[in-house]
């Protein structure tokens, strides 16, 4: 575990050197979150809806962004990278998981980013947060299981997506495809509460709305306990089903790969 | 059973045929043909523990497609490579744990980190005992005279300085083979000169098994007692040194000196003639030749100022290696 640890580490390092990178990182982390809270205030305004309150879509929004930070970095994107210019050969030949390097070495990279762009984001809507109710004690635990196991779905997904790098050497249109399935069937954007029937029935045969439309429900006591367990188990099933898929897809990459460049 | 085993290895690839101009490139989005490049052909070789090998050959003859098989990155097409009991390919951690490599061309640091948490991440990776790992970063930050730049991000660094890093950090966890391939390329001539001397201790102090490619024959000659030649994919040689010049030596080198003009040349089976300067000439005397008989009969025909035998170097007999190889 040490060494996963220590890759951890040195990609967080890394990360640090780059500071103006972070404080733009930052700027822009507020503006966006500006940019949807206005939006939200103005929809919801219209009294159109009244299942939902202004606090619960801020709340929404604040957790959305915060998972979506996590996950920034697209392991798929590292992946097509390491095998254009070849340096997948030197990832190789450490003695470490593949996977468990690259997972790594993506929370290292993150990390910096989410912790620096949510703490301003965070104390920002301090001043919009009166009347939000705040979860009980339960709500709180599944919501924590619930975001690790989206995060950790997250990853997954983008992890097989890069994998096919192995065969396509470029990639970039199916992590295109990813960033355009998760916002849409994730409710990254719109919360899928406010879909027609039909997308949301679609949406339950997906992973996407296991990575932060379920755990925010959570948050927000919409989902009751039970209904929290189910769609736990739901996020836990497709982990497993994925990672059993990228074992068998991780073999006959090595199989496949070709190295660039001498 | 030796230690490395290499039986019949080979390693295809499939190649997209480029067709020309754009009309070209539209058409091989639908339809695309297809050749087979045979990067290593039907390749066997056994090394036992400890040896030095020499791996050569010219540009694009297999060399690093061998050693990333060997090191378990690639999977050969057909054949097999063994390695200790494990066939690297199959079980790329295991053996990753036991060797150590350097690409030349390619860099296992980070980038915008000092060389030193590279080592701090190497030093997790493997199961060496701390205390010796620890002790092996200070014999080998002392040895390839890497105090100065250590803590420098490897960004600021010459490519000399990232070369040395990265032999260094090939052996802190004590291999038991190495796999160098082209390790001296952007080195200075003191470097080189190290790092030789440190190949040559570190297989007699601990009995490392050196797998080396270089187009440096003063490398080899420095370096290794045997010699494998490959070339377009399949071996032409193995065996030592000696061997090796052997069975390609074409004689001797003489080079006549003149105080004044020189003497009329005579042609004769016995020499060639190939360099003609203002004062001096090159001349190739025969291999069936003896260097004292040559000697007293330049001596006598021409008379010089000075006279000197010299070696064909094994960097001209490789070369004539692979031309000979490719007229046949």
């Amino acid at each position: 575990m040490k060494k996963y640890w220590l890759v951890f580490k040195k990609s967080l390092k890394s990360e640090l050197i780059y500071r103006s990178a972070a404080l733009w990182g930052v700027v822009g982390a507020v503006l966006s979150f500006l940019i949807q809270i206005f939006l939200w205030q103005a929809l919801l305004s219209t009294g159109a809806r009244n299942d939902t309150s202004f606090p619960d879509m801020l709340l929404y929004v604040l957790i959305n962004s915060f998972i979506l930070q996590l996950t920034r970095t697209n392991v798929a994107g590292m992946i097509e990278n390491a095998m254009i210019d070849g340096t997948i050969s030197m990832e190789l030949l450490r003695p470490i998981s593949y996977k468990g390097y690259m997972l790594s070495q993506t929370l290292g990279k993150n990390i910096y980013g989410t912790l620096t762009a949510t703490v301003p984001v965070l104390l920002l809507s301090l001043f919009f947060l009166s009347g939000a109710v705040l979860p009980d004690m339960v709500h709180t635990l599944l919501f924590l299981l619930s975001a690790l196991l989206g995060i950790a779905l997250k990853f997954e997904v983008t992890y097989l997506a890069g994998l096919s790098a192995f065969w396509l050497q470029r990639c970039w249109f199916i992590r295109f495809y990813l960033t355009g399935l998760s916002s849409i069937f994730g409710g990254t954007m719109v919360p899928l509460w406010f879909y027609p029937e039909f997308l949301k029935t679609l949406s339950y045969w997906l992973p996407f709305r296991y990575v932060t439309f379920e755990p925010i429900n959570i948050f927000l006591m919409k989902t009751s306990v039970e209904q929290a367990w189910v769609s736990i188990l739901a996020a836990l099933l497709w982990l497993i089903g994925l990672s059993a898929a990228d074992k068998l897809i991780w073999r006959a990459a090595t199989k496949k790969l070709t190295v660039n460049g001498g | 059973m030796s230690f490395i085993e290499v039986k019949s290895l080979s390693k295809e690839y499939r190649i997209a045929k480029p067709e020309k101009g754009l009309a070209g490139a539209v058409k091989s989005l639908f339809h695309r043909e297809y050749t087979v490049k045979q990067a290593v052909k039907d390749v066997s070789f056994s090394l036992e523990k400890g040896e030095v090998v020499g791996y050569i050959g010219p540009n694009g003859a297999g060399k690093s497609t061998t050693i990333k098989m060997l090191s378990g990155v690639l999977l050969p097409t057909s054949g097999m490579a063994k390695v200790g009991d494990i066939i690297p390919y199959e079980n790329r951690k295991e053996n990753a744990k036991r060797i150590g490599v350097v690409f030349g061309q390619r860099s296992q640091l980070y980038w915008d980190l000092p060389v030193s948490d590279t080592f701090d991440l190497y030093e997790s990776l493997y199961s060496v005992p701390q205390k010796r790992f620890r002790e092996n970063c200070e014999f080998f930050t002392e040895l390839l005279d890497m105090k100065g730049f250590l803590h420098q991000p490897v960004r600021q660094l010459s490519l000399g300085q990232k070369m040395k890093a990265n032999i260094a950090i090939a052996l802190l966890h004590d291999p038991e083979v190495l796999y160098l391939d082209e390790p001296t390329i952007g080195l200075d001539v003191a470097s080189k000169k190290i790092l030789r001397d440190a190949l040559k201790s570190i297989n007699a102090q601990r009995r490392t098994t050196i797998i080396l490619t270089t187009h440096d024959m003063d490398d080899i000659e420095a370096v290794c007692q045997r010699l494998i030649m490959i070339d377009q994919g399949q071996k032409l040689f193995d065996g030592t040194l000696d061997d090796f010049r052997a069975k390609y030596h074409d004689g001797f080198i003489v080079k006549l000196e003149f105080e004044g003009l020189f003497p009329i040349w005579q042609e004769s089976g016995a020499y060639a003639l190939l360099e003609q300067e203002e004062h001096h000439w090159l001349i190739k005397a025969k291999p069936d030749m003896s260097a004292k008989a040559a000697m007293i009969d330049l001596i006598e025909k021409y008379d010089p100022m000075n006279l000197y035998v010299q070696e064909e170097r094994i960097e001209d007999i490789v070369r004539r290696a692979y031309t000979l190889n490719e007229t046949a």
